[in-house]
């Protein structure tokens, strides 16, 4: 099997989060990949719709959830068009997980901030519930999400079950314009509404993933609070197409994003070139 | 070659344009110059190697000398058909670009080589040119050189190709096409690209199938010609950059000939000329409605 | 490294006695050009012409290559696998600077997962190198380290002498293709013909470019925002050419086509950081907006990201970018500029 076969999925479940975000949960069909494989949260596959191509996602669901992985999409190109053609039964082709991951062992026994806006939720998400899955390793968990419309966020049931549970303080927000009559989250920006719901960077890490303008002015309300940028990690999604270090694609500067991302230290980001 | 450097001085240091789009000696003979500093203008040449297009600069989609500011371009007669072809298509406007056009003696073949003009030196789009006196320009220089040595081999090709059977025309077509590795390079140098999304790159449908097989090679490369049939100005940068020298300029004259005989229409330096395809006249022949 | 003697005789044997024999032939369209083609007998080879218009990398990486193909059943895909294993091949006369290309992109496609297609046909070739007499002035290998005679990359490096051809055996590969060869122990006097003949041709490229200093890669890195890059490349097309005809360019696409609503394939294609379309997103965003900035990429990516990461520039000096670009972009002297611009600044800090 040569490094660019993929393996064979089949799609056991779909969800639909928003109109254009589609979530596939997916079992492999050899029984020994479905019983050996194994992933970190934050790392990413190549999930192929064959005769359409192959497209990058995050693995969203947790490590700590075995037999099966989830990925989320928006439809916007070829392939992620073709992915939403099929149903319940169907086949994709999955690569991976390839690149690095969150530091979830080095998380252990500190306080947690997760922030995502809109789809960025995806990759955070697997990294809350592989915390959540470990709950009494760690210390406080905060969890600030927003997207531009109420509309727009993702993973409801998900975000209905985590702001029922004690043990973490879910913060959900929407842009100005974006919240219906019975919206009873925040309605505030992301920066805004971090600096709301945090209020300390003591002895915690942030895990942040979004729109680059989000991180853009997320950055600098986390550097106020005093999080040092060693313990902010973030996901890059550059254009990739082998994921495997090969192909060219995904260079920012000397930094392959495939290989040595997709997460990196707001640390790292600074000292990229600014070409992402 | 004084008048030119002196006009692109005056040009740069009256601030009428911010950079001279020229010819200069280059490690491999003449290159396209950009002189954005007066003092420069001593750079420029203008010989018979010049073959480069440089209209091909003007190109919208070419952001990074867009952001250089106001050009003025040297052109051949034959170059500024592409620059009437921007306007003719709304590309840019005529004010905005200052043309220095060069009365012309052929070009030829290659810019790297520096021989004399004879029938086999001379670029064979030179044979029969009509545009040797520019009509489009701000600016004109020069005295009308002689005419060139025809080099006829191209016109001898396109004859052999006329000849052919269908079945040998498309024969020799798929040996041209069977080397094309759909690297776009054709489309890239050429002036009359500018679609902001080309045809080959649209997935949603996807029209072409992206990898350099022959029938894809076959339906990029015909379906580019197409889109030049009455647009294409012969400057053969497409044949120029293509890293596999598929001679696509021999196509794009095949096509060139069809568009001269259906509608009479020559690609001109008048941009107030329509392209026979751009227009919708009661006019048009129906006879292909049968 | 052993030499041997190779009579024009034993090569034209050697030669017929390999299924696939890959060698410069002239160019159908242009007599004064050659291209790698497949060859029946060595006649064939035109000997000492023109450095080939495109290098060896095809016969490794194909522009097209199928990875696999697939067919959807009623009961899901059914994936058909390539074979990894490729036909036996040998090259001959291959120019140094293309036998060193392969070695350095081995490090590319070796980065922890191997590439069994690249290296399928990495391992069943067999490399005859060529002294090089065919350079011009955009020839620069010298400048990267390499040279006419580097031994790099082939598995027998020829050099042509009175009647024949000093071999020098480089790996037990090439060991092994001259074994069923009737090669002879050189003379005294034909390797020092082959020492002249090397000496000259080091010569003819020695002055065509500075050679890079070492920590070059470093000042490209920290100078990824230098004015410079602003209008290093204005007369580039943004056409790719140069990545197409270079023998290190390796970046590539992946894409699926489908024949049948059932059938299809999933096929790797050349590609290059010169069209905008390389880093576009789906959002229609693009990190890299214009040319200036896909133009550093190929410089940086070659002189300062790939000898970070893997140790070794990637390029061989070759200057088929140069001969291939119809807006007379320059690699030799683009580096030429930015190397004297490196070492200006390091005056500069010095003082």
């Amino acid at each position: 099997m040569n490094i660019y076969q993929p393996h064979l999925m089949r799609i056991v479940e779909i969800t639909d989060e928003t109109v254009d975000t589609r979530t596939l949960k997916l079992e492999f069909k050899a029984p020994e990949m479905a019983r050996e494989f194994q992933f970190s949260a934050g790392q990413f596959g190549e999930y192929s719709a064959f005769g359409e191509g192959e497209s990058t996602f995050c693995i969203a669901s947790s490590p700590t959830r075995k037999g099966y992985i989830e990925c989320s999409f928006k439809s916007t190109g070829k392939v992620t068009q073709a992915l939403r053609r099929l149903g319940v039964g169907d086949t994709v082709g999955f690569r991976g997980p390839y690149g690095n991951h969150f530091p979830i062992e080095e998380m252990k026994g500190h306080s947690v901030v997760f922030i995502a806006g809109g789809i960025g939720l995806a990759p955070v998400r697997c990294a809350i519930w592989n915390v959540l899955d470990l709950r009494d390793q760690f210390k406080d968990v905060t969890i600030v999400y927003g997207a531009r419309t109420v509309g727009d966020l993702v993973y409801k049931r998900e975000l209905e079950e985590w702001s029922r549970r004690a043990d973490l303080r879910l913060c959900l927000a929407v842009d100005p314009g974006g919240e219906t009559p019975d919206w009873k989250g925040e309605v505030a920006r992301i920066p805004s509404a971090v600096e709301k719901a945090v209020t300390t960077a003591e002895d915690t890490f942030a895990i942040l993933c979004g729109p680059p303008i989000m991180i853009k002015f997320t950055l600098p309300v986390l550097a106020k609070l005093g999080f040092a940028a060693e313990r902010i990690y973030t996901t890059l999604e550059n254009r990739m197409k082998c994921g495997l270090g090969k192909c060219g694609r995904c260079n920012i500067g000397a930094t392959y994003v495939c290989k040595d991302g997709p997460v990196f230290t707001a640390a790292e980001m600074g000292r990229m070139p600014q070409e992402f | 070659m004084k008048e030119l450097q002196e006009l692109a001085a005056k040009l740069l240091a009256d601030g009428a344009v911010q950079v001279v789009l020229g010819y200069e000696e280059g490690p491999r003979g003449v290159r396209p110059a950009f002189i954005t500093d007066p003092a420069q203008a001593g750079r420029l040449v203008f010989d018979a190697r010049c073959v480069q297009n440089l209209a091909t600069y003007l190109n919208p989609r070419r952001k990074h000398i867009v952001q250089l500011g106001k050009p003025a371009v040297v052109v051949k007669g034959c170059d500024a058909r592409a620059i009437a072809g921007l306007v003719r298509e709304r590309q840019i406007a005529r004010a905005s670009v200052v043309v220095i056009a060069m009365r012309c003696g052929g070009v030829l073949q290659r810019a790297e080589e520096n021989a004399a003009l004879s029938s086999e030196t001379t670029a064979a789009r030179c044979a029969g040119c009509d545009a040797r006196e520019p009509k489009l320009y701000d600016y004109i220089l020069g005295e009308l050189p002689p005419d060139p040595p025809v080099n006829a081999s191209r016109a001898e090709k396109i004859a052999l190709l006329e000849k052919m059977t269908p079945a040998q025309r498309k024969s020799f077509w798929d040996e041209e096409l069977s080397r094309c590795i759909r690297c776009h390079a054709c489309r890239e140098a050429c002036p009359m690209c500018f679609c902001v999304q080309c045809t080959a790159e649209r997935a949603l449908p996807q029209w072409i199938d992206p990898s350099p097989t022959l029938h894809a090679n076959r339906a990029w490369q015909m379906m580019r010609v197409l889109h030049q049939a009455g647009r294409c100005v012969d400057c053969l940068e497409c044949e120029r950059a293509c890293p596999e020298d598929i001679p696509l300029g021999l196509f794009a004259r095949y096509i060139a000939g069809a568009v001269e005989t259906r509608f009479g229409y020559k690609a001109c330096d008048d941009p107030a000329v329509p392209a026979p395809l751009g227009v919708f006249s009661t006019e048009d022949g129906e006879e292909f409605i049968r | 490294m052993t030499q041997r003697f190779l009579s024009h005789a034993d090569l034209a044997a050697l030669v017929a006695a390999h299924k696939r024999v890959i060698a410069p032939v002239r160019a159908k369209d242009d007599a004064r050009q050659t291209d790698y083609l497949p060859i029946q007998a060595l006649a064939d080879a035109a000997l000492g012409a023109a450095l080939p218009r495109r290098s060896l990398k095809e016969y490794f990486l194909p522009p097209t290559e199928v990875l696999l193909s697939y067919r959807q059943t009623k009961e899901g895909v059914e994936i058909k696998e390539v074979p990894t294993q490729a036909q036996p091949q040998v090259i001959l006369f291959a120019s140094p600077c293309d036998a060193a290309a392969l070695e350095v992109v081995d490090k590319v496609m070796d980065w922890q997962y191997r590439d069994e297609l690249w290296f399928g046909r990495r391992e069943a070739t067999t490399i005859v190198g060529l002294l090089c007499s065919s350079m011009d002035s955009s020839c620069f290998c010298s400048a990267i380290g390499l040279g006419p005679d580097s031994p790099r990359g082939s598995d027998v490096l020829l050099t042509q002498v009175e009647g024949g051809y000093l071999a020098q055996v480089i790996t037990p590969k090439g060991e092994a293709l001259l074994a069923h060869c009737a090669a002879t122990e050189a003379s005294a006097a034909a390797v020092a013909q082959a020492e002249t003949a090397r000496k000259q041709a080091r010569e003819k490229v020695e002055n065509n470019a500075p050679a890079i200093p070492n920590e070059f890669g470093a000042w490209l890195e920290e100078n990824f925002d230098h004015p410079a890059w602003k209008t290093m490349a204005l007369r580039c097309h943004g056409c790719g050419a140069c990545a197409s005809v270079c023998p290190t360019c390796h970046c590539f696409d992946i894409v699926d086509e489908h024949d049948s609503s059932e059938e299809g394939v999933r096929r790797r294609n050349w590609d290059s950081c010169q069209t905008a379309k390389f880093t576009l997103q789906a959002s229609g965003y693009n990190p890299r907006q214009s040319q200036s900035e896909r133009f550093r990429q190929r410089i940086q990516h070659k002189f300062s990201i790939y000898p970070k990461r893997f140790g070794e520039i990637l390029c061989t000096g070759c200057g088929r970018c140069c001969r291939v670009c119809a807006g007379g972009m320059n690699l030799p002297e683009i580096l030429g500029g930015l190397i004297a611009l490196a070492k200006k600044d390091q005056g500069e800090s010095g003082q």
